[in-house]
């Protein structure tokens, strides 16, 4: 990369990323105990252990040794917290997996190498479009709006049914691709059309109907195929998604206020077209109606929770055989009765981090297209992981979302670690920057660099002295 | 694998002794762990920005606060299930029947009791081998009240129907509350839950069914002032300590799931002529009507109803020259069939239906909180009757045909004549306030039938149990059923003069309520009265 300053050379870039590095090793710290509780459990049960138990802990911190020093050689400048958030996130989905048996089938497993994998598919993603070469993708607008579209119809076309939804051959489900090409297709169209989407109607509350038709239409198809595939999950997800990055791109909250409106009205239509919904419906409402039958995946997952209690029996200890699906869907009811609620709410905390790393780069300060991506991708991850754990809770219906990181499933952990490259990516900054960064305010400064806020703070109030002054 | 193999000695650690302490310190850990990393995260948060967020000053991050609301809402509502699902009784009873997770806390609640009116236990949970399990002292007496809870077969009756306090989750002293923090926050293994106090009386309920015995039936006895129920015994019945799957199999030999006291359903036979004369008293009845041996029928394609006096007499060999004419206070006393079939057309069916309505009939009323079919009591059913069908109006009228009733439904009936009219609903929870049913009928109607009643006794068909000691008013019945013998009826209150207690007796397929019901009867008051059951 840029290796011909002295301030970008390893050294500077060890130096840099020591918060990185920090948090890193706690977490491979935290990960390990939880894999020498769930080894315990299963010895405890009986298991005879092998060398090979310890693999998925020794891919996990190659891993993420990976991660660090390519960064660092690269020289990389952009986010700290936000990779070592998505280690403890896919960290602790690895545990969970673990956990419920993923890889007992030996070391040939394929689940095997899925986080290793992820963690290849975010560095190469974060330094392959860092220093503001990520804007490249918003020229290729209509091939990510073409490569979603086509990917929902060869879903439909090839896959078969499964549970009321569509998947395609060996139950991958190559839709969750869509999370990252409609955002990146969504920072497109309004990096070019915002201008123009923000001239409303003077008088009256009207978006520009010329600027917003190709945007309307392209997500009539969209949702259409989705209603068509019964991924009412996905259509949440991406219609939010959608809204958000239409309201931030325009600055036009009645964006946001028409598009729930209509969202609302099609989501009672649904309703009443697909049993199926319906019937999810009133196992949400009232779960007890059917104990046994629709209400028994949730009530299960509950009633795991309440034995799990407040902080838990520890990894390995709980019997979440009891909940189908565990797994995928309902790891979270997996998490909540394991390690109790304290779990869910260490796990939550480190979700809202992540999330308010991707909302500050959707603040001001850098290019439209950046922002716009970050609002992108931060919706999808948000409303995902809301859905998943509101569905699991019961505060909501369930909608079959995964929650993003920890659920067992290749396409929507590698979608996800795919994401957070791309936001590291943004974070990275605009190019044509200097290479030192500006004093006192750099992402990846050295720590010596590193100032608390108040010194900004402390320099506000002096600039309107001084303009009086003169 | 050498000898010093990590994975070996790690084996060992974990078959050794210090494994569970071990085990917790390592959870500690781990949460510990990851508190750090979370605590280290929000340093360098605050420390560093993504870089190039130049100016960002007064960008206010609110979809970040909107984000956290939704978040802490939902764990707010998590918390509610996860940490307080002790609240929710359903949830409780689906986890006791449902869940199969060894340490699930909602197995270990230790249930409070169920208790008579004298503080005898009537269920209580016991420890057995690190599970609890609920034990019933009394076995089939009290099954069909107190019901049972089982993790196999749910929970019925007052197990059910007062699940939530059984559980401890409505404390209902602030003492109670601190307490159900207290096993919140320590995570405590044994939960306990509050005891329940029933109206019933165990020595009362005990007798009755000694003088049930063998035979099927019901025995009710309640207060008339407040509807506290004092037995409630039904027979035959199982044993909750004992419950298996062929309990539950289709419809078995004596049917001993059925609650025959509240949901049987038996034609009341004389005992409905009460309703009747209420009936006439308040249409003004006065005056007498033609009774003849030859009995009465609205039609000549119909056998005539006739008095059961008839029957014996030409059994006996004899003749019988019929009542003649009979005023209400006689027919009433000699339970004259002829007479109450000839009313019952006379004033017709609308009066007839009316007076069902009034009398609370085709209903389902609860026993106690709680909505599910056993912890209610069916009235009975009335035919609707067609404005053709006379003869049909006839058989209702004296309690036949197609006329149903349950012995507590009659007992109600017994009580409100003691109570001037006013039915008490039933009530089994000592803590339930009480409740009117429904105005049965007037006061002075009361008081002429609660006169006539006594007159059975002293003068009429109840004649038998005409104790000195005991001044009792009531009414007998003889039901004709298609299934054998009559069924055995008695229905009345006690002391006529000041009424305390009214009871309701049932022995199927028993024959004559003067000599099979009515003995019972007596001897339940009289020891009632005895143990003063009275308010």
């Amino acid at each position: 990369m840029s290796a011909a300053s002295a301030d970008t050379g390893f050294a500077a870039a060890w130096l840099r990323r020591r918060a990185e590095r920090e948090l890193l090793l706690g977490c491979l710290g935290c990960m390990a105990l939880g894999f020498v509780l769930i080894l315990g459990a299963d010895a405890a049960s009986g298991r005879q252990l092998g060398a090979l138990d310890l693999l998925p802990l020794a891919l996990y911190a190659l891993a993420l040794a990976g991660v660090h020093l390519s960064l660092v050689a690269a020289g990389f400048r952009g986010d700290q917290v936000l990779t070592a958030t998505v280690a403890f996130l896919s960290g602790f989905g690895l545990l969970a997996q673990y956990r419920m048996g993923d890889f007992h089938n030996g070391p040939g497993a394929l689940t095997l190498g899925l986080v290793p994998a992820g963690f290849l598919v975010m560095t190469v993603g974060a330094l392959a479009f860092a220093n503001g070469r990520y804007r490249v993708l918003a020229r290729g607008l209509w091939v990510w709006a073409g490569l979603s579209l086509v990917l929902v119809v060869v879903l439909l076309l090839t896959g078969q049914r499964f549970r009321g939804a569509v998947y395609a051959l060996g139950f991958t489900t190559p839709t969750e691709v869509l999370k990252v090409t409609i955002p990146l297709a969504l920072a497109a169209y309004l990096e070019r059309q915002g201008q123009a989407l923000a001239r409303w109607h003077p008088r009256l509350p009207l978006p520009p109907w010329r600027a917003l038709w190709p945007l309307l239409a392209f997500f009539a198809v969209l949702i259409g195929l989705l209603a068509l595939q019964r991924d009412l999950g996905m259509m949440l997800i991406l219609g939010l998604a959608g809204l958000v990055v239409l309201a931030s791109g325009t600055g036009r909250i009645g964006y946001l206020v028409y598009g729930l409106l209509a969202g609302a009205g099609l989501g009672a239509l649904l309703l009443t077209v697909f049993e199926h919904g319906q019937r999810r419906l009133d196992a949400w409402l009232d779960p007890f109606q059917d104990p046994t039958g629709e209400g028994w995946q949730i009530l299960q997952g509950l009633s795991g929770m309440y034995a799990g209690g407040l902080w838990g029996e520890g990894f390995g200890i709980g019997s979440p055989e009891y909940t189908p699906i565990a797994a995928a869907d309902f790891i979270y009811s997996v998490i909540g009765e394991e390690l109790g609620f304290l779990g869910c709410v260490v796990l939550v905390l480190f979700f809202l981090i992540l999330l308010s790393r991707g909302i500050a780069l959707a603040g001001p300060g850098r290019p439209l297209f950046g922002r716009l991506l970050a609002a992108g991708l931060t919706t999808v991850l948000a409303v995902q992981t809301l859905l998943n754990i509101g569905g699991v809770t019961k505060s909501i219906p369930l909608t079959g979302t995964t929650l993003p990181f920890i659920s067992h499933g290749g396409a929507s952990l590698l979608t996800a670690f795919a994401a957070s490259g791309l936001l590291l990516a943004i974070s990275d900054g605009a190019p044509g920057r200097p290479a030192k960064p500006p004093r006192g305010r750099a992402a990846g400064g050295p720590p010596a660099d590193l100032k608390p806020r108040k010194v900004r703070r402390k320099a506000v109030p002096r600039e309107p002295a001084a303009a009086s002054d003169i | 694998m050498t000898a010093v193999d990590p994975l070996h000695l790690f084996g060992s650690l974990v078959g050794s002794a210090a494994w569970p302490a071990l085990r917790l310190v390592l959870h500690l850990a781990f949460f510990l762990a990851a508190c750090v990393v979370l605590w280290r995260a929000w340093a360098w948060l605050r420390l560093t920005e993504p870089r190039s967020a130049v100016g960002a000053g007064g960008w206010f991050p609110w979809p970040l606060l909107v984000l956290a609301a939704a978040f802490l809402a939902v764990l707010g509502y998590q918390a509610s299930w996860q940490l307080t699902g002790l609240f929710r009784p359903r949830f409780v009873a689906f986890m006791q029947s449902h869940d199969r997770r060894e340490f699930n806390p909602a197995h270990r609640i230790l249930r409070g009791r169920i208790l008579d009116r004298r503080g005898r236990v009537l269920a209580q949970s016991r420890e057995i081998e690190g599970r609890v399990r609920r034990v019933y002292p009394f076995g089939p007496a009290f099954a069909h009240t107190v019901g049972y809870s089982d993790p196999r077969f749910g929970a019925i009756g007052a197990e059910a129907a007062a699940n939530a306090q059984l559980n401890g989750a409505t404390p209902q002293t602030l003492a109670s509350w601190g307490e159900l923090g207290r096993q919140l926050l320590t995570k405590t293994k044994q939960p306990r839950g509050q005891d329940l106090t029933l109206t019933l009386d165990s020595d009362l309920q005990l007798l009755a069914l000694q003088q049930l015995g063998e035979r099927r039936g019901a025995v009710v006895l309640l207060r008339p002032q407040d509807g506290a129920v004092l037995v409630l015994a039904t027979s035959p019945a199982f044993d909750p300590n004992r419950l298996g799957p062929e309990l539950f199999r289709g419809p078995a030999p004596g049917t001993p799931l059925l609650n025959r006291a509240t949901q049987g359903l038996y034609p009341p036979g004389s005992v409905f002529k009460i309703v009747m004369a209420a009936q006439a008293i308040e249409a003004g009845f006065s005056g007498t009507l033609h009774c003849p041996a030859g009995g009465f029928t609205t039609s000549r394609r119909y056998p005539p109803i006739r008095d059961h006096d008839y029957y014996s007499a030409q059994k006996a060999g004899r003749a019988w020259a019929g009542f003649g004419n009979l005023d209400l206070t006689t027919a009433f006393a000699e339970s004259s069939n002829v007479f109450f079939a000839q009313l019952g057309v006379r004033y017709g069916r609308d009066a007839f239906a009316r007076t069902g309505e009034r009398f609370a009939f085709d209903r389902q009323v609860r026993l106690y909180p709680g909505t599910d079919r056993y912890g209610s009591l069916s009235t009975g059913r009335l035919p609707r009757l067609a404005a053709s069908d006379q003869y049909g109006l006839a058989q209702a009228s004296i309690g036949q045909g197609r006329v149903l009733a349950s012995p507590t439904h009659l007992a109600t009936i017994a009580a409100a004549v003691a109570n001037r009219g006013l039915a008490m609903r039933p009530r089994l929870l000592v803590q339930e306030p009480a409740a009117p049913l429904g105005q049965y009928m007037t006061a002075p109607t009361a008081a002429r039938l609660a006169g006539m009643m006594r007159k059975v006794v002293t003068q009429g068909t109840g004649r038998g149990i005409n104790d000195a000691g005991l001044a009792i008013a009531g009414k007998t019945g003889t039901a004709e059923n298609p299934r054998g013998a009559a069924h055995s009826w008695f229905i009345g209150f006690a002391p006529a003069a000041d009424p305390k207690l009214a009871v309701a007796v049932l022995v199927e397929h028993g024959g004559f309520g003067s000599s099979v019901a009515a003995p019972i009867a007596r001897d339940l008051l009289v020891k009632a009265l005895e143990l003063g059951a009275g308010p």
